[in-house]
């Protein structure tokens, strides 16, 4: 591996959690997840190289994320070599007391529509108006707006 | 349920997956590897587009079993077919993930399936109904071999573009519905 190629697989391995919870709330299953965090992995090789720092590693890897799963084809499963991913957990399968109120919280989100629930998970994960509103492409104001909106529809939910 | 619990849960499920490998080896290679490929892999499909519709007509013409009209009205037919694809894909190509915003790229491809759409049910049966008749006269009635019943050519062309265009239709019904979830989407976040 080169040196481009280890500073990916690093920068990959220290954001796995963070790409695998965008995929998976924008999935239904298991397969889905796989599929779209593989193309999400392959958006972030091809921008890698371009990537400027003008934004922080976290804000472009959340773009990438929600980007690949908004735009991705649900219809078209991964052409090529698919490669299982190294886990050892189900969480639309396990028990557990654990993954139980992570289930809870993917069907909260997957209630809302995909750029609602792309704000609120970037709102729970703790990033900055600023941040949000940089990803989403509204204005800062537009996104406490929107917030607002968000939990007055949870709560109805 | 509050935004409160709600962060609790996600920082559970990230320690959860922080717990797990997830990538592994092989596949940051295979990402490496494809990432590069379908990017020439796009380009592979322009020529060879390309190069099908300039082979296509001396083939044609040099086989001398069909009308120069109707091979010439082929072609066309094809090149016609090659630059609406080109331009309706344009932007989605144009698109970059790594740098747009999220209502930006989820604008394009709603676009980008709503020109498609009229493109299915509108252009491709304008132009496949009077391309389909032209063809099954120059097979079945103009070329067809001595003695061999019309209808026996006509038939079995007209059932396979029947099945063909039915398979289509039903393939793309659903993405035009996720289109149309998007649209929505985004005519409400715009109205708002």
């Amino acid at each position: 591996m080169d040196i481009k190629e280890q500073e990916f697989s690093r920068m990959v391995r220290e954001n796995k959690s963070t790409i695998y919870t965008v995929c998976y709330m924008f999935s239904n299953d298991e397969d889905e997840v796989s599929d779209l965090f593989q193309e999400t992995l392959i958006n972030l090789w091809k921008g890698f190289e371009s990537f400027r720092h003008e934004s922080k590693l976290s804000t472009w890897i959340y773009r990438v994320a929600m980007n690949t799963c908004i735009s991705a084809d649900r219809k078209k499963r991964r052409q090529g070599s698919k490669v299982p991913l190294s886990m050892n957990i189900n969480l639309y399968d396990d028990e557990d007391h654990e993954t139980k109120q992570v289930r809870q919280l993917h069907e909260r989100i997957q209630r809302l529509d995909l750029i609602d629930r792309a704000l609120v998970m970037m709102w729970l994960e703790g990033m900055s108006y600023d941040e949000i509103a940089e990803v989403v492409g509204i204005s800062i104001k537009n996104v406490g707006v929107k917030l607002v909106r968000i939990k007055e529809k949870l709560k109805q939910k | 349920m509050n935004f409160e619990e709600m962060r609790n849960q996600i920082t559970l499920l990230k320690e959860k997956l922080d717990r797990q490998e997830i990538v592994n080896d092989h596949l940051l290679r295979e990402t490496m590897r494809t990432g590069v490929s379908a990017i020439n892999k796009n380009k592979l499909w322009v020529y060879v587009c390309v190069v099908l519709c300039l082979v296509i007509y001396p083939l044609l013409y040099v086989s001398g079993t069909f009308s120069n009209a109707f091979v010439i009205a082929t072609c066309l037919m094809m090149l016609l077919c090659f630059v609406g694809t080109y331009y309706i894909h344009r932007p989605v190509d144009r698109m970059n993930l790594m740098t747009e915003d999220l209502v930006t790229v989820a604008r394009v491809m709603a676009k980008f399936r709503r020109q498609y759409d009229q493109w299915m049910y509108y252009v491709t049966p304008s132009l496949l109904i009077p391309w389909l008749s032209w063809a099954v006269y120059e097979f079945a009635w103009k070329n067809a071999p001595d003695g061999m019943n019309h209808w026996q050519i006509a038939l079995p062309m007209l059932v396979g573009a029947g099945i063909g265009m039915l398979i289509g239709y039903f393939m793309h019904r659903n993405t035009v519905n996720a289109a149309r979830k998007i649209i929505d989407q985004i005519e409400e976040k715009e109205n708002n």
